[in-house]
């Protein structure tokens, strides 16, 4: 399995694939930090990262897909697929090696961003490392779940861009799904609000980046993304079966 | 080694293989022969444990492919149709990938890797990516990653397929070097390739079995039959009736007019002897002959013989040469 996983990271990190992302998402990132210290009004130059995270979400949500696109539509479509399948290692472990090559990516990519608040203690500033790192921890939870579903689409088709351009379809679906739960309609039925707002991911984000660290979201984020992984488990043994 | 019990597979409504049974002995090399899309590609994948089967067993070295997959894989080597191999890896690190997921020690990797890329002698393009090798290259990387973790079982798709020919017999050495330590399972659409390597041969169409028999059969087969073509001026009716009439003309075919009252023909004789007795009776007849020559019943008309005729399972493939001439349905027969 970790033969896998080093393979996958090295067709992320030996190509300029890995950078292309990280570079983008920094650029993105220093746009709102930028953008954050322009908005600054009173005298006291005071921003949270929090909410630079917030609005960043809005961009990175759409360049998850373009990260877990070609995790198997082009084991497919190239026909290394056999190699993975005939080979000694099970379905689970295969899924299991991609998410954690692709979480790893992930990381690295808000690794770089470490670079904002570090630039701000550096030049004089005051971090409030407490929030930041649940923030950190929130916006890596959030990403999780993407990743999955990102993954997921793209054991359903064989062609990356159309799994692609399907993970950004739902990642709207999902951004929607909060605006939605925030609605008037909504509000006026409790129940259907009870289950669109627990569902609703930037909810409970919310949580994270005002620094306050919840157990349940922790709990909603990774059953999430374990179910999401299982179904793609699931849906890659099924195929196998019914192959056509 | 390999048992293949009652395979059958389904896509939606269609079976590519219809319930086919044969095994594979230790240290031997079976060829696995058949047209395009007779069911080849997809018995292998079922063995190697790509597909599963709808119904049906596959046992490799004692483990069921779908009840004890992971142990059962570890006995597999495959080499599919297209060489699984990615683009932007190099050589080595990719043959270095392989054996890495087919559980190969640490210790071991590089021993491996060297040594099957010696076997397949590709050592000189270790460095290269993938992506710049010809097909030749990719085919035999491809072969190189079979070997690795040394299987007992080796699943070849159509190896030698977009090889040159001093490729194609390198390889074919290889593959019967590899006989020693490896039961081998050889798949092709090329009889001679079949028999210049196998011992025992597997002949299917439609996903079903025709025939299996040993090369040793075939080639007499083969020889069994001696096929007489001839450029005969006279009357068609004529010539056909004395042909027949000779003792040891298994059959009369091809009748074509090339020009008035030139015919071609071909007869099937028993032997070359019975060739002077047609001779003589054609003279004595003043039937002229412009032209006479002899020609064996080669393998690809033997292997059209067998795969056109599907439905019945022969026991040989002497049996099936029997039985052919009769056949309408042939395309050696007259028209």
């Amino acid at each position: 399995m970790f033969a896998l996983y080093k393979k996958e990271l090295q067709s992320f990190f030996f190509s300029p694939f890995a950078y292309v992302l990280a570079s983008l998402f920094m650029f993105i990132f220093s746009v709102s930090f930028v953008t954050a210290i322009a908005d600054v009004s009173s005298n006291t130059l005071r921003f949270t990262f929090s909410n630079i995270f917030y609005n960043n979400f809005f961009y990175f949500i759409f360049i998850i897909p373009i990260l877990t696109m070609r995790s198997f539509a082009d084991e497919r479509r190239g026909g290394t697929e056999v190699l993975l399948f005939s080979s000694p290692l099970s379905v689970p472990k295969i899924v299991l090696a991609k998410f954690l090559s692709i979480v790893t990516v992930y990381f690295f990519m808000m690794l770089t961003t470490f670079f904002f608040p570090l630039y701000a203690v550096l030049t004089g500033g005051q971090v409030m490392w407490s929030s930041l790192a649940c923030a950190y921890l929130g916006f890596f939870l959030w990403g999780l779940v993407c990743i999955a579903v990102g993954m997921l689409l793209s054991s359903l088709t064989g062609n990356a861009i159309i799994a692609a351009i399907i993970g950004e379809i739902i990642m709207e679906g999902l951004l929607f799904l909060d605006t939605f739960a925030g609605s008037k309609l909504v509000a006026a039925y409790p129940r259907l609000n009870s289950i669109v707002t627990w569902f609703s991911m930037q909810r409970r984000f919310i949580f994270f980046s005002e620094g306050m660290f919840r157990l349940e979201d922790l709990v909603f984020f990774l059953t999430l993304t374990a179910v999401v992984l299982c179904w793609n488990i699931i849906s890659i043994e099924k195929r196998r079966w019914s192959h056509s | 080694m390999v048992e293949i019990k009652n395979l059958t597979k389904h896509y939606g409504r269609n079976a590519a293989v219809k319930g086919i049974s044969f095994e594979i002995r230790d240290n031997e090399i079976l060829g696995f022969l058949g047209p395009n899309g007779a069911g080849k590609s997809t018995t292998m994948n079922i063995i190697a444990g790509y597909l599963p089967s709808t119904s049906g067993s596959v046992t490799v070295c004692g483990h069921d492919i779908t009840e004890d997959a992971i142990e059962a894989k570890k006995c597999i080597g495959y080499l599919p149709e297209i060489p699984p191999v990615y683009p932007d890896m190099r050589v080595e690190e990719y043959l270095k990938f392989c054996a890495g997921i087919k559980g190969v020690a640490r210790a071991d990797v590089m021993p491996q890797v060297e040594r099957a890329m010696e076997r397949l002698r590709i050592t000189d393009m270790r460095r290269r990516l993938i992506r710049n090798l010809s097909k030749g290259y990719k085919q035999r990387v491809g072969f190189a990653q079979a070997l690795l973790g040394s299987p007992k079982v080796l699943i070849l798709d159509e190896p030698t397929v977009g090889l040159d020919p001093a490729q194609v017999s390198e390889v074919r050495q290889l593959i019967l070097d590899l006989k020693k330590d490896h039961s081998i399972i050889f798949s092709s659409h090329i009889l001679a390739e079949v028999s210049a390597v196998c011992e025992r041969v597997v002949i299917i169409n439609k996903g079903e079995i025709l025939a299996e028999d040993t090369i040793a059969h075939l080639e007499e087969s083969m020889t069994a039959s001696t096929l007489l073509n001839m450029t005969l001026d006279g009357e068609r009716d004529q010539i056909i009736r004395l042909l027949k009439d000779v003792e040891g003309v298994k059959d009369v075919r091809d009748v074509k007019e090339i020009a008035a009252g030139r015919w071609t023909l071909a007869a099937e004789l028993e032997n070359e002897r019975v060739r002077d007795e047609i001779m003589q009776v054609l003279i004595a007849n003043k039937v002229g002959i412009v032209e006479m020559s002899m020609a064996k019943l080669s393998l690809e008309q033997v292997f059209l013989k067998v795969t056109e005729q599907a439905g019945k399972r022969r026991s040989s493939l002497q049996d099936l040469l029997d039985e052919t001439p009769d056949t309408p349905a042939n395309p050696y027969d007259a028209e």
